[in-house]
This record gives C-alpha cells, sequence and structure tokens, in this order.
C-alpha cells in the first residue's frame, strides 16, 4: 500500500495499478506502468516501471504531477488450456496444492509472481510429468507452511481419502517446506492401512526461477506417488545438484538447512528410495516399506494439539520448564545427549536439577517426552546416571530414535487417543508409522 | 588493392553502445565472497538443470524456452572463498553491497544522470545458465544522462549496477561449464542513446570516454574481461543487429564496419544477436527467448537514496579524466597517444610516482610499462610480477643520472625478474651496461667493417649485438654510416 497522500492522488486521477502514468517533478519527467507497493518499500515513494524493465521509486513531495497516459490492461491469466489425453496404460496421480508454490506464472508486465495450481498448469510448466501419468490436480488452500494446525492436517487426510476413493494410484501433496516433515509425520499417523503412496513435496528455491529445485522435485514426486511405495513420504532434491531426489520416510524426516535444496534428510534411516532425475528410474535402498496392495484406508485424526516442545540448555530453570509444561497435556523435552537434562547429582551450587519439577509433572498426569537435539542417534537412558534418574520418574523415550518433531506429533496423535500415563507410556513406547527403529544401519549418518 | 572508403553518414550509420565495467570491490555485490578471481582450481563443481517459467505470454513461449533448456546441463565449478551459497543459489542474497553502489552512483553522477529516489533491484530472465538463479540481479541507478563528445551531445540513457555472470569455461554440445567465481562481482552499466552521425572509430572513442569516466574512480578493476562493451549497428534500410560481448576496445571500429559491410552485401538485414570472434568478425547467435524480461527481486529491500547523500558524492567526485589526461600530457610531457595510452594502464600511479621522484623523462618511463613490460612478459615469458616498485626507481633514477642509456632497461627487468634479490645497480655492473662513449663505439665499428663486402644492414646488425642496451640504436646506425663511407 502507498502512502495515505499517494492513495488519495492516484484515486482523484481515477489510476490505477498497471495504468501508463508521467510523473513530472521540478526537474524530471518519467512515464512508465504504475506497480503496486511491495510490503518492503518506501510508502510515499510511487513505483513506475520504465519502457526499458526497469522499476524506479520516485519520491512523493509537494508539486509532484502525476497524469493518465493510458490506461493498463487489467492484470489476469487466462488458465493454460492444455488437455493432456488419459493415458489408460499410466497410472493417475492426483496432485494437491496445500500452500508451498511449487508452480508460478510471472507477468513480466508488472512483475506479479501468480501461483498455478491447475494440471494445465503443471503441464505447462513440468511437460514431463504427463510422461510419467495422468495428472489430475486441485488446490486445497494456500498457506505458508509456519500457518499451519493440525486442523490442516485432518483436511489434508480426508481429502486424500477422497481422492483414494476417486480412484488416484498415488497422490502427491505440494506443500512449503518449512514445516513439511511436521505434517508428513502427522498422516504417517493418521492415514493408516494406506493402499497408494502419499508423496509430500516442496520446493526450497523459489518457483518463479528457472534453476528451481521445483522441477526435479515435483517430477521425482510423481514418479514416487506412481511407484510401489504405499506410504507417507517426503520426495526432495538429494545433493546441491539437479541430479537425484530421495524419497524419505515420513516420520524419519528432517529439516536441516534453511534454504538449501538438500535440506531434507532422513534420520537415523536411510531414504526408502533414490530417484534418478534426468533417468527417472527408481533405486530402492530399502525394502521395508509397504507394497501398493488393494486395501480400504483408515482415517485416525484423533489429535490434541495441545502439547508443548521445550528445547533444554545449561542453566534452564525448573520452575519455567514446570509451568510452561502446566500449560500442555503433555511436553516433549529435545534433550541433550543420549537423553538428558540437568539433575544436578553432585550438588554443584550452581547447578539446577529438573528432577522433582519433571517428577511433579509427571505424577499429575503431564507425560514428559524426551527426543535427542543432536537429532541424529538413539535415546539410551542407561548410559548415564543422569538418564538412569530420569528413566526411574518415568520420562518416557528411553531407546527411541524419534526426532524431536515426530515425538511432539506422536504425543499430539497419542494423547488424542488417551489420557491415562500408563496408556500413553505403552503406545508411545510402541511402533506406529515407523517412528521407532529398532536397528540403526551404519550409513544412516555421515 | 586500396579498400573502397565508406562513407558512413551517407549509410546512415546508426550505433548504440552498452559498456559493462567491473568494479573493484572487497566485496561481490549480494553476499561477502571475494572479487579477486585468482583461484585456479575449482575445489568441485555441481550440476544443474533449468526450466522454462511460464508467463502470461503463453504456451508458445514456454515451449520454445523448453526445447532450448531440454537436455542442457550447466556445470558450475567452485572456487574457495570466491563462491559461496549465495553464488550457487543455495542461499537468498544478503544486503546491496554499499561500497558497489557508491561507486556506480559516482559513475552515474559524472555522466550527469539523474539518481532515482529509491533504488529497486530487478531479477532480469536470463537462460543461458550463466546464472545459477536463472536471473540476473541489476537495478537502474542513474537515467537520462549526458557527456560531451567534441562540443556534442552524447545520450546516455541509463547506468545499472549488476552482477556479472558467471565465466563460460567451455561448451560441448549440451554440456556447459561455468566458473561461478566471477558470478555476482559488481559491474556497472551504462548505455547510450543512438549515436548517429559519427564514424566507427568516432564510436570506439566514444567507448574509450565512457570506459575512461569509470576509471576515474579508481574502483573498476583491470585486464582483459573487465570491460566488455556491446554495439548495435544499423544503416538505413537495416534492421539493428546487436553484437555482444567485445573485450578488445580497439577492435570496436573494425567490428562496426565489418557489421556495416555485412548489412550492405545483404539483401535485407534480419534483426539478430551476434557474438564477437577474436578476430572482430561476428557470428550470428540463436536469440534467446525470455531476455530483457525483468520482475522485482523482492529477496533485496528497496534502497532509499537520501538527497544529502547524492550532494555529498557530487562534491566528492573524482577528476574528470580530460582534465587528467591534459595533465598527463603536459606535466610529463607525454603525446596523445602515449598519455591516453599510460592513463588507461594499470601501472598510471606507479609512472607518476617514479616520474616525480626520479625526474627521468615521462615518456621513457611509459614507454617502459606500455610496451617493454609488456613485450618482456608476452614474448619472453618474463616473470615480471617479481620486479618491485623499488627495482623500477631504481632503474629509472640511473636513467635521470645518465647512468645508462633506455635501451639498457629490458636488460635490467630481465635480469631483476630472475634475481630479485638483486638491485639495478648491480644489473648494470654484471650486465656490463654501463654506456658506451663514442671513441668505443667507433673503435667496435671498425672492426666490425674489417670484414669486407659487408653490407649496412648486417653491419648495423653486426655492431648492434656487441653493443645492445650500452647506447641508443640511432647512434649506432648513425656512425656506421659514417664510418662507411
Amino acid at each position: 500500500m502507498y502512502s495515505p497522500e499517494i492513495e488519495s492522488l492516484l484515486k482523484s486521477k481515477n489510476i490505477k495499478i498497471g495504468d501508463r502514468i508521467r510523473i513530472a517533478k521540478k526537474d524530471s519527467v518519467h512515464e512508465g506502468l504504475l506497480m503496486p507497493r511491495i510490503e518492503l518499500g518506501d510508502p510515499s515513494s510511487v513505483v513506475i516501471k520504465l519502457d526499458n524493465g526497469y522499476n524506479i521509486g520516485i519520491k512523493f513531495e509537494k508539486g509532484l504531477n502525476i497524469k493518465l497516459v493510458e490506461r493498463g490492461k487489467p492484470i489476469r491469466f487466462l488458465p493454460a488450456k492444455i488437455v493432456a489425453k488419459k493415458d489408460e496404460e499410466k497410472p493417475t496421480v492426483s496432485i494437491l496444492g496445500c500452500g508451498g508454490t511449487i508452480a508460478s506464472r510471472i507477468e513480466y508486465r508488472t512483475g506479479a509472481v501468480f501461483p498455478a495450481f491447475s494440471p494445465a498448469d503443471l503441464i505447462l510448466s513440468f511437460p514431463e510429468i504427463k510422461n510419467i501419468a495422468n495428472i489430475r490436480g486441485r488446490k486445497l488452500f494456500d498457506l505458508w507452511s509456519e500457518d499451519f494446525t493440525s486442523e490442516h492436517w485432518k483436511i489434508i487426510a480426508h481429502e486424500v481419502e477422497k481422492e483414494i476413493k476417486a480412484k488416484a494410484d498415488g497422490i502427491v501433496l505440494m506443500h512449503g517446506t518449512d514445516t513439511l516433515h511436521y505434517t508428513s509425520a502427522a498422516l504417517s499417523f493418521m492415514l493408516q492401512n494406506l493402499p497408494v503412496p502419499v508423496v509430500l513435496v516442496g520446493a526450497q528455491r523459489s518457483s518463479d526461477r528457472g534453476s528451481s529445485d521445483n522441477a526435479a522435485n515435483l517430477i521425482c514426486s510423481t514418479v514416487t506417488a506412481a511407484s510401489d511405495i504405499s506410504e507417507v513420504t517426503v520426495c526432495m532434491h538429494g545433493s546441491s545438484s539437479d541430479d537425484f531426489c530421495f524419497v524419505h520416510q515420513g516420520t524419519k524426516v528432517r529439516k536441516l538447512h534453511t534454504s538449501a535444496r538438500d535440506a531434507f534428510r532422513s534420520m537415523n534411516v536411510l531414504p526408502y528410495a533414490k530417484i534418478n532425475y534426468p533417468s527417472k528410474v527408481i533405486e530402492y535402498l530399502r525394502t521395508d516399506y509397504k507394497k501398493r496392495e488393494n486395501r480400504s484406508l483408515k482415517i485416525d485424526d484423533k489429535i490434541n494439539e495441545n502439547i508443548g516442545l521445550i528445547y533444554a540448555y545449561p542453566g534452564i530453570k525448573p520452575e519455567n520448564v514446570e509451568s510452561m509444561a502446566r500449560m500442555y497435556d503433555g511436553i516433549v523435552i529435545a534433550a541433550t545427549g543420549l537423553g538428558h537434562v540437568s539433575t544436578n547429582p553432585s550438588n554443584d551450587k550452581f547447578a539446577r536439577s529438573l528432577i522433582p519439577a519433571l517428577k511433579d509433572l509427571i505424577n499429575s498426569g503431564v507425560p514428559v517426552v524426551f527426543a535427542p537435539q543432536a537429532i541424529n542417534g538413539r535415546l539410551n537412558l542407561n548410559v548415564y546416571s543422569a538418564g538412569r534418574m530420569l528413566n526411574e520418574i518415568g520420562v518416557i523415550g528411553h531407546g527411541c530414535d524419534w526426532t524431536p518433531e515426530t515425538a511432539l506429533v506422536k504425543l499430539m496423535f497419542v494423547t488424542g487417543h488417551v489420557k491415562e500415563m500408563d496408556k500413553i507410556r505403552e503406545m508411545m513406547l510402541t511402533n506406529i508409522a515407523g517412528e521407532i527403529g529398532k536397528r540403526t544401519e551404519v550409513e544412516s549418518f555421515g | 588493392m586500396a579498400e573502397e572508403k565508406i562513407n558512413f553518414s551517407k549509410l546512415r550509420l546508426r550505433c548504440g553502445l552498452e559498456i559493462h565495467q567491473q568494479l573493484d570491490t572487497a566485496e561481490k555485490l549480494f553476499c561477502s565472497c571475494s572479487t579477486g578471481m585468482r583461484e585456479k582450481d575449482s575445489i568441485k563443481s555441481i550440476k544443474r538443470k533449468q526450466h522454462p517459467v511460464a508467463s502470461e505470454l503463453g504456451e508458445v513461449d514456454v515451449a520454445a524456452q523448453y526445447e532450448y533448456l531440454r537436455n542442457r546441463i550447466f556445470n558450475y565449478q567452485i572456487f574457495r572463498n570466491e563462491t559461496c551459497m549465495v553464488d550457487t543459489d543455495e542461499e537468498p542474497p544478503h544486503s546491496l553491497n554499499m561500497e558497489a553502489l557508491q561507486i556506480a552512483l559516482q559513475v552515474a553522477l559524472m555522466l550527469n544522470c539523474e539518481i532515482p529516489n529509491e533504488i529497486n533491484v530487478m531479477r532480469k530472465i536470463v537462460i543461458d545458465g550463466s546464472n545459477t538463479s536463472g536471473f540476473q540481479r541489476t537495478a537502474v541507478i542513474g537515467l537520462d544522462g549526458h557527456m560531451s563528445y567534441k562540443g556534442k551531445n552524447i545520450e546516455i540513457t541509463h547506468v545499472s549496477l549488476e552482477e556479472d555472470a558467471a565465466a563460460i569455461v567451455k561448451e560441448e554440445g549440451e554440456n556447459v561449464t561455468y566458473r561461478l567465481n566471477r558470478l555476482g562481482v559488481p559491474l556497472v552499466e551504462i548505455g547510450t542513446g543512438i549515436l548517429e552521425g559519427y564514424t566507427p572509430e568516432e564510436v570506439q572513442d566514444i567507448a574509450f570516454n565512457i570506459g575512461m569516466i569509470c576509471r576515474s574512480t579508481e574502483k573498476t578493476k583491470r585486464g582483459i574481461g573487465t570491460i566488455r562493451q556491446d554495439v548495435n549497428v544499423s544503416i538505413r534500410g537495416g534492421k539493428r543487429v546487436e553484437m555482444k560481448g567485445v573485450q578488445e576496445l580497439n577492435l570496436l571500429s573494425k567490428i562496426i564496419e565489418i557489421e556495416v559491410k555485412r548489412q550492405m552485401s545483404l539483401p535485407k538485414a534480419e534483426e539478430e544477436v551476434r557474438a564477437v570472434n577474436e578476430d572482430g568478425t561476428t557470428k550470428y547467435t540463436r536469440p534467446l527467448p525470455g531476455s530483457a524480461r525483468m520482475y522485482p527481486e523482492t529477496d533485496i529491500q528497496p534502497i532509499v537514496v537520501q538527497n544529502e547523500f547524492v550532494e555529498k558524492l557530487k562534491k566528492e567526485l573524482p577528476e574528470p579524466w580530460m582534465k587528467k589526461l591534459a595533465r598527463l600530457k603536459s606535466k610529463y610531457n607525454l603525446s596523445e597517444d602515449l598519455a591516453r595510452q599510460i592513463i588507461r594502464s594499470e601501472h598510471l600511479e606507479l609512472f607518476e610516482k617514479i616520474v616525480e621522484k626520479t625526474k627521468a623523462p615521462g615518456a621513457t618511463v611509459a614507454n617502459t610499462f606500455i610496451s617493454t613490460v609488456k613485450d618482456l612478459e608476452k614474448r619472453e615469458k618474463v616473470n615480471i610480477k617479481r620486479v618491485r616498485e623499488e627495482h623500477y626507481i631504481d632503474i629509472f633514477e640511473n636513467i635521470a643520472k645518465k647512468k645508462i642509456v633506455k635501451e639498457a632497461i629490458p636488460e635490467i627487468i630481465k635480469f631483476l625478474a630472475e634475481k630479485p634479490g638483486e638491485t639495478a645497480t648491480s644489473a648494470i655492473k654484471e650486465l656490463n651496461l654501463e654506456p658506451l662513449d663514442l671513441v668505443e663505439l667507433k673503435k667496435i665499428i671498425e672492426e666490425v667493417l674489417a670484414r669486407p663486402g659487408l653490407l649496412y644492414e648486417k653491419a648495423v646488425g653486426l655492431v648492434m649485438s656487441k653493443v645492445r642496451g650500452k647506447i641508443e640504436a640511432e647512434v649506432v646506425m648513425e656512425q656506421v654510416k659514417k664510418l662507411m663511407k
């Protein structure tokens, strides 16, 4: 939005965004198309696009004269008109938009970037996908992934069910990357007895750039959705190059970089598969996935969102942990090392033990779940005395190799089902969707 | 066969120039990588693809881009200290480099441009892979400028500040390899209006003038490839043909002339883009779809330029190069040509320092840097970098005191490049370069002439081989002539 003075001047001259205008100041005249004021800029500068394509801002000041030269054409996109013929030999993949713009179109006249969701738009942007599968597509909602709630997970779960009933052979969910791994964990718990692949995909680099990772990610995701891996998975770049994507297990994946293409990594397991982008050939790295089969999907969407996630750190105050935990029906603590928080066995004069606070919480029915803040590796509460003490007071997590995010989502799921501490503990420690692995492949780290 | 003189004004030759000059900043335009481009070996490389981005222009345009990009693989070489994750497009750009902006604004102000109140960085679509992102970041920072040339006004349409593209290493079929250390180095782009009524030589001279204005900031990179010129050419009835990437300024007039002849030989010239070969001829390059399309770079905040800041820059603008040229000519007694060469030389500062300090003749010092040093480096592969400032001062002190003749300079430089621990004075002794007097010279000439039947040229050659570096060649020729009579 422009400043009120500019807005009212434009209004009085009936000038709209996209119109060709002439701006005269005492010693300069510029002509160009009026641009919308992007949120970052100085609201008291009028931005125009010059004929050479550049934008400049002209400071509003007294005596500035704006004149309408030519009415601009309204900015709108005609939907792409490509109609791909259905190929009965090929599987049908349904691509659902849940935010995260994997495809976009640029309107160069004004520089506006529009997200694109229709199958025709997807085929226009990524023509290869029609060679892999028959494509269906629609937008569920358009949301930044940090704005997600468990309600959105439920919507997605039910929409996936609809698509499966409508004979989709695989589903691709386009999703913002920030919380992609929370959604993949949630869907792993919620979509039970899954008959077809459900693949989450995003793009780390914006889709308006020709070098975006969107193309490789979407194409490899479509290959995955058409494959035999009937699991909830995440398919993203495997390296900085555009050479292959990994298919990660939904409960064992985490974003490990703010911006790099290969930000998503499998934690404590190997990815299910590696997909060669140029050749589209799948190389399976594991065999323990459920195969595509005619079985009926069961949706279990009982989720209790009221769970907290706290990071343990030096000097953390027991009373803060306790008062925070009281706001929740359960907390996950991203613990240090093999599963530790301060227990102060040596009675150091500065150290503060969390034992009494955590014991009170557990005794009063607030489950305390540990996950490794080191992300890689498994908790073991038997090695050090701190671990043994924590295990004794009833902290849940010994032997688990889940990520803090998966532990959080699981505790949401578990407390959505059972309320008693013993039941919670039992269900937490029972593997539901591959979130607890019994053994760790040597190659899974490094 | 005499070349037919072309009447360019009758042909209505119209040219347009776009000059690209790299800036010598400590850091790149949108990250903190070094702009040094010194690393020889890449530490690794990555492979990328690019794909078309759909636009309002619809399906045909996308299809054309898709075909072009379909099988292309771009290999990007990564260099330590000179490539970071911004360059590999794995990280968003950092804030715009303020040092670069300040230099670019100086250039714009010297070209009498108007500075926009708010600078907006744009993404300009580039699909040849020379930018890892698929676009080049560029911002117009000066508009509607002008400069004078031979009393006429040359219009400067714009000055932009942009990131340089990656340098191409090789192209093998659909496999293209680029070096990422050049990507992101700040560049000013200066565009002229239509230049009509000028000969190709004058257009070249205008390009030289613009280059020199950039140079006056003393913050521009020097050497091959640090300044590149695009020129578009049309003649009456022809279409505009753009020639890209002229690295050698002295080729510019030749390129224009060859292009005019090419267009004259065609029944109808088509609008096209041509790449420049080393000899000044050009070859057709496929027009790339999607060029000159721009949209805002939303990762960079628009920059508000305060009036006070511009006024301050205006007051502190560097000495204009024309003034500097005049000063060099009069102060050091240099010819126009020599002054123009030394002003462009990377040794300008050292040249002035030496002449001030040693009082050696300006032309001798200038010639040493412009031709002797270059010749030794190129032809005799002398490692000239080992010759230091104090070596040169030593040499020219000896020249000023007439302890050696200028013909001794190459020998001494060669000696010092090999033994940088030595001094010019010790080189003179070791190489036996004390000047000969006329009596000694005459003695040598007479010895040579004792051989019967010698022709003049042969005799001069024989004498020269005995006295090289010890006496001026002109004196030798004169004396041989005299004594042969």
